[in-house]
């Protein structure tokens, strides 16, 4: 695989908790990430998926730089952008841009579509020549396959996919490199949804874009990632192409969460083996000891109360060059086909 | 049959106009069957649940036409104190935000209890155990510490088991659950849904689940309603809609889900955005975005088809569809 763009090694973000008025004690934290590695390469889609509360939106806003790290690294094209500020920081800002979730709440209700799209502009003016804006604007609404006339509209009067399209075309205004785009189509309908993973699938070809994809939804995420991370309480527990990980996880709760995804499918309910997981995620706050999933795990021994499990390949499929052979947080990691093989699947490819 | 609704219809008065939610709504369920109502946002899945358990909002909301048969009386014809009565004991809902469900200065064991002594006029202490005896049934860990909890207090998962146990609480015939588990995360979803499908056999409840989730729905129903546009466009049993679905719409939908087993090169993608209610199309309210769709879609309004004894479409090329 080609150089990585972007590198990510112990990234850490801890929110502390602190108790008293005027003579602050910090007395704990929340320990939103927790020691994060992973990289990305150029024209590449990594997916990171996980519940809420796993540090997933939290890594998201750590790369665009709207937070700033308690400890590790992020380095784009070889250079540590962590500590970078001022004019550095804003020059590499240009190139990881965001998408954000909700389309309601992201677009600033009181500005034209052409003002928000065309803001990146005045917050980076040598990215376009002010006469050459609005042409800019037109041709970023046409490219995501809206109306240029629409320019001088309001959000309020732009459906939930077309605002999540305008979203995306003022990622795009400053021809970034890197999208990160946390839960894009989880507040669409199901509709909408496919018109706009099918647009950024477009968009990652047409502008060679390098994408983290953040979601919940296992099935999205597997749709259009080249690898997967799978985040629990601030660490990613298993990593590797998505086959490996839908087709041969070796993390209990990699098995856990694929086993509790409802599958289109009412004849796969009979002979379909679901994993249900005690109780519910601990508390970012109070992270148990050794393995952090062990509170939920069928599997859980005194080893893991104990030893902390490193994110690599198991030992078990270390020789053998098999799809099970990728990184995987567990002590007594082993392979289990919990998605049911495709053999079973009835439907055809579209109407007509 | 426990509830038959019969064409219903329901309007919104608003600013822009008269928006038409529902436009002859019928559905039926029995006892300990699960009846899956599938819609995206404005297809008036929810609004037809609220009139049937008697919560819309009126006005702005007005039941125009339509029958509400539960076990053989119109609830529409029902005077206001009888069919509270009825809302409280017979049927019973379960929102998708527990949250805002549920009061937020009460603790958890007084809502609970409260049922029963409005209801059921049990003393306050006799209540109590019964909250306890209900957060037992639903699997919520050292209930007898927690009945004292307050809402905030519990997670997601917790929260909507205490909104199940409180749809519980006097033994409905039938419940009618929005989209419960949308809120709550995978792990937690599959513990709660499993949950609800254990305690409905169990009592041999009727169910009614609102859910935009394909998986969900092919997961637990038994018969399943697909709405679009305040109209039921297709309803089969389970198996076979998944199987060979009879309406463009229903396939669209199945198409344009992204699979966990495999991994697809483009989605199906149904184009254009639903309608606005205020202005539905003439004809099939689907045929601006029906890849099928001819001159008769755009003039005449299909009725409900007979695909089979089990099986509608309101489709007049379900023929076409069902054959793929």
């Amino acid at each position: 695989m080609a150089e990585p763009i972007l590198e990510v090694s112990g990234l850490v973000k801890h929110y502390p908790l602190t108790r008293g008025v005027l003579f602050k004690k910090q007395i704990g934290a929340v320990k939103a990430v927790d020691g994060v590695d992973f990289t990305l390469a150029q024209g590449e889609t990594l997916g990171i998926v996980g519940e809420s509360g796993c540090g997933k939106s939290t890594v998201a806003r750590l790369l665009c730089g709207l937070e700033r790290p308690t400890a590790g690294t992020i380095t784009f094209k070889g250079e540590d952008i962590t500590r970078l500020s001022g004019k550095a920081l804003k020059a590499v800002r240009r190139n990881i841009q965001m998408v954000f979730q909700d389309p309601y709440t992201s677009l600033n209700p009181r500005m034209t579509v052409g003002d928000i799209i065309g803001e990146p502009y005045d917050i980076h003016p040598e990215a376009a020549p002010k006469g050459d804006r609005r042409r800019r604007v037109q041709e970023l609404l046409d490219v995501v396959g809206l109306d240029p006339e629409y320019i001088n509209r309001y959000p309020h009067q732009f459906s939930g996919g077309q605002r999540q399209r305008i979203g995306i075309a003022r990622g795009l205004a400053l021809r970034p490199e890197i999208i990160v785009a946390d839960e894009p189509v989880s507040a669409l309908d199901v509709s909408i949804q496919a018109q706009v993973v099918n647009l950024l699938a477009r968009l990652q070809t047409e502008f060679d874009l390098s994408y983290l994809f953040i979601a919940h939804d296992l099935s999205i995420v597997r749709h259009i990632s080249d690898r997967v991370a799978v985040m629990y309480l601030g660490r990613i527990v298993e990593t590797g192409r998505d086959s490996e990980i839908y087709d041969h996880p070796t993390h209990p709760y990699t098995q856990a969460l694929l086993s509790a995804v409802p599958v289109p499918d009412p004849d796969a309910r009979e002979h379909r083996e679901r994993i249900i997981l005690t109780g519910d995620v601990p508390s970012p706050a109070d992270i148990p000891s050794g393995c952090r999933f062990r509170t939920r795990c069928w599997k859980a021994q005194e080893r893991c109360v104990v030893e902390v499990p490193a994110l690599a390949v198991p030992a078990a499929f270390r020789d053998a060059a098999g799809p099970a052979a990728h990184p995987s947080a567990c002590h007594f990691a082993e392979e289990k086909q919990v998605v049911p093989p495709e053999e079973s699947r009835l439907n055809g490819n579209g109407p007509g | 049959m426990l509830l038959d609704a019969r064409d219903l219809h329901v309007e919104f008065h608003t600013r822009d106009g008269i928006a038409h939610a529902v436009n002859g709504v019928g559905y039926a369920v029995d006892a300990g069957q699960t009846l899956a109502v599938l819609g995206e946002s404005g297809s008036g899945k929810s609004v037809t649940a609220q009139a049937v358990m008697g919560i819309l909002d009126t006005p702005p909301g007005r039941i125009t036409q339509g029958r509400i048969l539960f076990r053989g009386r119109d609830l529409l014809t029902l005077k206001g104190e009888e069919r509270r009565r009825i809302r409280g004991t017979e049927m019973a809902m379960i929102f998708q935000d527990a949250l805002s469900a549920l009061n937020p200065v009460m603790t958890v064991g007084d809502q609970l209890g409260e049922m029963f002594v409005v209801h059921r006029g049990m003393s306050r202490k006799d209540a109590r155990a019964r909250a306890v005896e209900l957060m037992e049934r639903v699997r919520i860990p050292a209930a007898a510490q927690r009945v004292r909890d307050y809402p905030h207090q519990f997670s997601g998962g917790m929260r909507q088991r205490i909104m199940i146990a409180m749809a519980l609480a006097l033994e409905p015939a039938l419940i009618i659950a929005d989209e419960p588990t949308t809120a709550l995360d995978v792990t937690v979803q599959a513990q709660v849904m499993d949950l609800l499908a254990d305690l409905q056999r169990e009592y041999r409840m009727g169910l009614i689940l609102i859910t935009h989730d394909l998986g969900v729905v092919a997961d637990v129903a038994d018969r399943i309603a697909v709405m679009y546009a305040g109209r039921i466009v297709e309803t089969a049993p389970v198996h076979d809609l998944y199987k060979a679905p009879a309406h463009p719409y229903t396939r669209g939908l199945l198409d344009s889900i992204p699979r966990l087993d495999h991994k697809g090169r483009q989605l199906y993608a149904i184009k254009g955005l639903p309608p606005n209610l205020t202005h539905i199309p003439p004809g099939c309210s689907f045929h601006p975005r029906c890849p099928m769709a001819r001159d008769v879609c755009r003039t005449d309004e299909p009725p409900l088809y007979e695909v089979s004894e089990t099986r509608g479409s309101a489709c007049h090329f379900w023929r076409e569809c069902l054959d793929g």
